[in-house]
């Protein structure tokens, strides 16, 4: 895996962006981050949070500022080789599953980037093992339930075997058992995860450090069990505390 | 609407049937779409009066339908759009074609059958056929497999994709308009159909929020590597992928030359 001079696979420093020259979304972020961590990206509505991850992922370009992903500049000469390194599972999974089958689903992201067969294969079979998919391996998307399409929108971006993981509100619409379920895949996920969430619960579960954002900056950058029990700090940016320690 | 949530139903049943593990559904792509494409040629090259020999090419479908495991009602069913064009495609010949080839007795009297209706009948019969064989297709192989073997063939990328991606996102629209209109109708209970005044901003949402859809669907697509060319995991080649176009279009061939 390619890193940054510090070793950091994620690089972000005073990052500006706008949408089509309106009022910047994004004005001075710096943020690193290195492998194997996992950073719940929090804040309230419209503040900028799906923006930075499209950012990250190379969906937007006309960004100022220094983005790296995996030691690679994020622009259009690079986008191939950060995609190889990135995966990002949408929020909603309908859109993340476009052909028939769960395992051509699982299998469209290798075959793209030219593996051979067995390696497609071997890793369809990894991915969808971690997501404990294996059963439901040959069943049509149309077919699953809404928790099974997140896990198999997740096992699409598995199978890339990426470094960095992106996930748009991932426990949305997802009852109690699913949640607890992603909660677990997520945990044993080694690489470096990206998790951007108004579920505060779910984010001190599967995340160690927050960044909390608000008017396109970071207000906060560290600890989750620190960032997530601080009542002031979160009320004054438009968000509460989780519902797991309100109620103690 | 019930019309549209039936329509999705139906592509879904569609789609399940192209997932069964039956062995037409196995077989390589190329050799059913060969099959199908000679057939409806091969069909279509029957002189316009040779009604009775064009009935013996009803073997192919018959035999995908009885081996297939394949329902002729549903089928017929599914075609039900296509159909009626197919059908009444020649149903003017009667009026042009007055020149009585033979005669038959029915019910004591000699009632004369002319060349438009039999030109009519085999049209009909033609259009019927070519229906069916295209179903039969459809029914036992997916549209990326479709693909797979068009580009096998050379078909142009473009057009390879523009038909998986059309055909991908025609779901996608059908899903946007059902979840639109039954918001509407939850809404309107007392109301039959559509009001003309909502139909423009209805319309507006619908194509607004299918391109978003489909936005986000394609940048999925662009996030795992997709560089304007689908591929499509390579299927083993068995004998019997080899044997099954063969045997039909030597029978195809030797129908229409020798029976």
């Amino acid at each position: 895996m390619h890193t940054g001079a510090k070793g950091e696979i994620l690089k972000i420093e005073d990052l500006h962006f706008s949408y089509e020259k309106g009022e910047e979304v994004l004005s001075g972020v710096n943020l690193t981050a290195h492998d194997g961590e996992s950073i719940g990206i929090i804040g309230a509505n419209g503040i900028g949070k799906s923006t930075l991850m499209k950012l990250l992922v190379g969906l937007k370009l006309d960004y100022q500022g220094v983005l790296e992903v995996a030691g690679h500049a994020v622009n259009k000469k690079n986008l191939s080789h950060i995609r190889e390194h990135i995966g990002y599972v949408f929020q909603d999974s309908d859109s993340q599953l476009f052909l028939s089958t769960v395992e051509e689903d699982v299998a469209f992201g290798p075959q793209n980037y030219g593996l051979p067969p067995e390696e497609v294969e071997r890793r369809v079979e990894e991915a969808l093992l971690k997501v404990h998919m294996t059963d439901l391996r040959t069943r049509h998307n149309y077919n699953l339930s809404g928790g099974e399409k997140k896990l198999a929108a997740i096992a699409t971006i598995l199978s890339m075997e990426p470094d960095i993981i992106i996930m748009d509100e991932p426990s949305i619409a997802l009852d109690p058992r699913n949640r607890r379920n992603l909660i677990k895949i997520l945990n044993e996920i080694n690489a470096l995860k990206i998790v951007t969430s108004h579920d505060l619960d779910f984010i001190m579960d599967t995340c160690k450090r927050v960044v909390l954002l608000d008017e396109g900056r970071i207000i906060a950058d560290g600890n989750a069990d620190e960032i997530l029990r601080d009542k002031e700090l979160l009320e004054g940016h438009g968000l509460e505390l989780p519902l797991s320690f309100s109620r103690r | 609407m019930k019309q549209i949530e039936d329509n999705i139903r139906e592509l879904n049943k569609l789609q399940n049937l192209q997932q069964r593990s039956h062995w037409m559904n196995r077989l390589h792509p190329l050799g059913k779409l060969l099959v199908c494409v000679i057939y409806i040629f091969v069909v279509a090259s029957f002189d316009k009066y040779a009604f009775d020999k064009l009935l013996v090419m009803a073997v192919f479908p018959a035999f995908c339908f009885i081996v297939g495991d394949l329902s002729l009602k549903d089928g017929l069913y599914r075609m039900r759009l296509i159909l009626p064009l197919v059908l009444f495609v020649g149903v003017f010949n009667p009026f042009f074609d007055r020149k009585v080839l033979f005669s038959v007795a029915v019910a004591g009297s000699q009632m004369a059958v002319t060349g438009g209706v039999i030109s009519m009948l085999s049209l009909m019969l033609k259009g019927l056929f070519s229906v069916l064989s295209a179903y039969i297709l459809i029914a036992t192989t997916s549209i990326e497999e479709i693909c797979y073997a068009l580009r096998i063939l050379h078909v142009p990328k473009i057009i390879v994709i523009v038909i998986m991606l059309i055909y991908r996102y025609f779901g996608l629209m059908g899903a946007e308009a059902d979840r639109i209109t039954t918001a509407y109708m939850l809404r309107a209970p007392k109301q039959k159909g559509i009001h003309y005044r909502a139909w423009g901003s209805l319309v507006g949402q619908w194509l607004l929020r299918s391109m978003d859809r489909a936005s986000a669907v394609y940048e999925s697509m662009t996030l795992r590597g997709f560089n304007g060319d689908f591929r499509v995991k390579r299927k083993n080649v068995s004998a019997t992928d080899f044997l099954y176009p063969f045997i039909w279009i030597v029978l195809f061939i030797l129908l229409r030359h020798f029976y």
